[in-house]
């Protein structure tokens, strides 16, 4: 038998382990934007609803950036190999999402579409299941994204009332519900999406309970 | 209803059919790969029982299962085009792997060599449309490494049938794969790179040690059979050389 074989196998897998160190590295660059963004827009935790709008203003350049960073990933990536090394930058890519969609929320109060995500991060929601022909952000990430922005509201909703809003978490509570319906029409399968939406009940629950606070005290209507 | 809700709740609607498809597809995957495990396990029996069959009926047989595999790599591969070869390849690698390690064993019986990629993608290959002869999907280094990673066990058994046989030869012949195989999967994954391959080396070591054991064991037997009774095994060689 001939060694060559596997020595030839070897340096294949050694010539592509360059490739994996640049989207690696770019994957880390987008994570630590997304990490200072996220920071940023959390003050909007901090402020009532009317100042919000200051806070995503503030994280628009962060958004450019952003971009920036899923270009450099982006460009290492050919169609037909998308899917062998989308595990490396997929959950980056999800936290880049639930940022477009938790800053959306703050601004209009209404659920990011697939276009705003291709509007603030420059790449198109693969909403419709095709081949690949160009780096694209799939829907599971752009769901995982969404996922995201319920733990956001259920803390949206204890935090207005302290900034003595007693009339945002009604909002939120009927926004939220709106989308948990949503949600609910999907047919998941026992995978990561399907294990964070069953956590989404625990938001709900913390955002019924604000406003069942409220009301017992006679606080709200 | 309001605004908000009916744009969710068709927003939602496509996003679930475009789950659903996807799932499907995957489902489809998984199961023509399982369809392609059971199979290729049939090869695999039907070669090993060369040491009791003439070479040409196990290898005739072995000829038509796998034409009946290429059909389902057809099916399969349907799945598999463009970028969703690698989006599934997850699902599609078990069966490929052990339909490698089947025909992995075949051309080590036939040849007494180890298959090569390029041999896998010539079995996987048909003519299209355009009378091209292209392989029907893509096979990853992975797959390959992987799938031929497996064989020491089946190549095993076929080492102590031929011991039960006295076939000297072939003990010989699976030993130095065996080998050269150990030597080259332990190259590779010093590497690192390939997800499973670290799991395949205990059955290949212990197959090793077996064949190893057993090969002793002849060995043993037949220097003391020459000592204590070098009449019987003039005899049996020429009954050996008479069979042949």
């Amino acid at each position: 038998m001939d060694v060559q074989v596997f020595v030839d196998l070897q340096n294949q897998f050694d010539s592509e382990s360059s490739l994996r160190e640049e989207i690696s590295t770019a994957t880390k660059e987008l994570f630590k934007t997304c990490r200072l963004t996220s920071a940023k827009l959390s003050k909007a935790h901090a402020v009532p609803k009317s100042q919000s709008k200051q806070v995503t203003d503030s994280v628009k350049e962060q958004f450019a950036t952003i971009h920036t960073n899923i270009e450099a990933i982006a460009k290492h990536v050919r169609p037909v190999t998308f899917y062998r090394y989308h595990d490396m930058w997929s959950m980056a890519v999800q936290n880049a999402c639930a940022l477009v969609i938790f800053a959306v929320y703050l601004e209009e109060s209404r659920l990011a579409t697939a276009a705003d995500i291709q509007g603030y991060l420059g790449y198109r929601v693969n909403a419709t299941n095709e081949d690949v022909t160009e780096f694209v952000i799939t829907l599971e990430e752009y769901l995982h994204g969404i996922v995201s922005l319920f733990n956001e509201l259920s803390r949206l909703a204890v935090n207005s009332v302290i900034v003595n809003d007693v009339q945002r978490p009604q909002e939120i509570s009927q926004f939220a519900s709106e989308l948990y319906a949503g949600f609910q029409l999907l047919n998941l399968k026992n995978d990561s999406l399907r294990r964070r939406f069953d956590s989404i009940k625990y938001d709900i629950k913390k955002i019924e309970e604000v406003q069942y606070d409220l009301r017992v005290r006679g606080l709200i209507a | 209803m309001s605004e908000t809700k009916r744009a969710i709740l068709t927003a939602f609607t496509q996003y679930r059919d475009t789950l659903d498809a996807h799932y499907d597809q995957r489902e489809r995957v998984i199961k023509c790969s399982r369809d392609i495990t059971a199979l290729s396990k049939k090869i695999v029996f039907s070669l090993l029982r060369i040491t009791q069959d003439s070479p040409e009926r196990v290898f005739a047989d072995a000829t038509n299962k796998q034409k009946q595999v290429l059909e389902l790599f057809r099916k399969m591969s349907v799945e598999l085009q463009g970028s969703n070869g690698y989006k599934y390849n997850r699902q599609a690698t078990p069966g490929l792997q052990e339909y490698i390690e089947a025909i992995g064993l075949w051309t080590f019986l036939r040849d007494n060599t180890l298959i090569t990629k390029q041999q896998v993608l010539d079995t996987l290959s048909v003519e299209d449309e355009n009378g091209e002869v292209k392989p029907l999907l893509m096979v990853t280094d992975e797959d390959y490494i992987l799938g031929v990673s497996d064989l020491p066990g089946e190549v095993n058994r076929y080492c102590i049938n031929s011991i039960g046989k006295g076939d000297r030869d072939a003990v010989e012949r699976c030993l130095t794969f065996l080998r050269d195989l150990k030597e080259g999967i332990s190259f590779v994954m010093c590497g690192g790179r390939v997800r499973d391959l670290d799991k395949k080396i205990p059955t290949l070591d212990s197959s090793l040690e077996k064949i190893e054991k057993a090969y002793y064991s002849m060995s043993i037997r037949d220097e003391e059979m020459a000592k204590v009774n070098p009449s019987a095994v003039v005899a049996a060689a020429a009954a050996a050389a008479a069979e042949a």
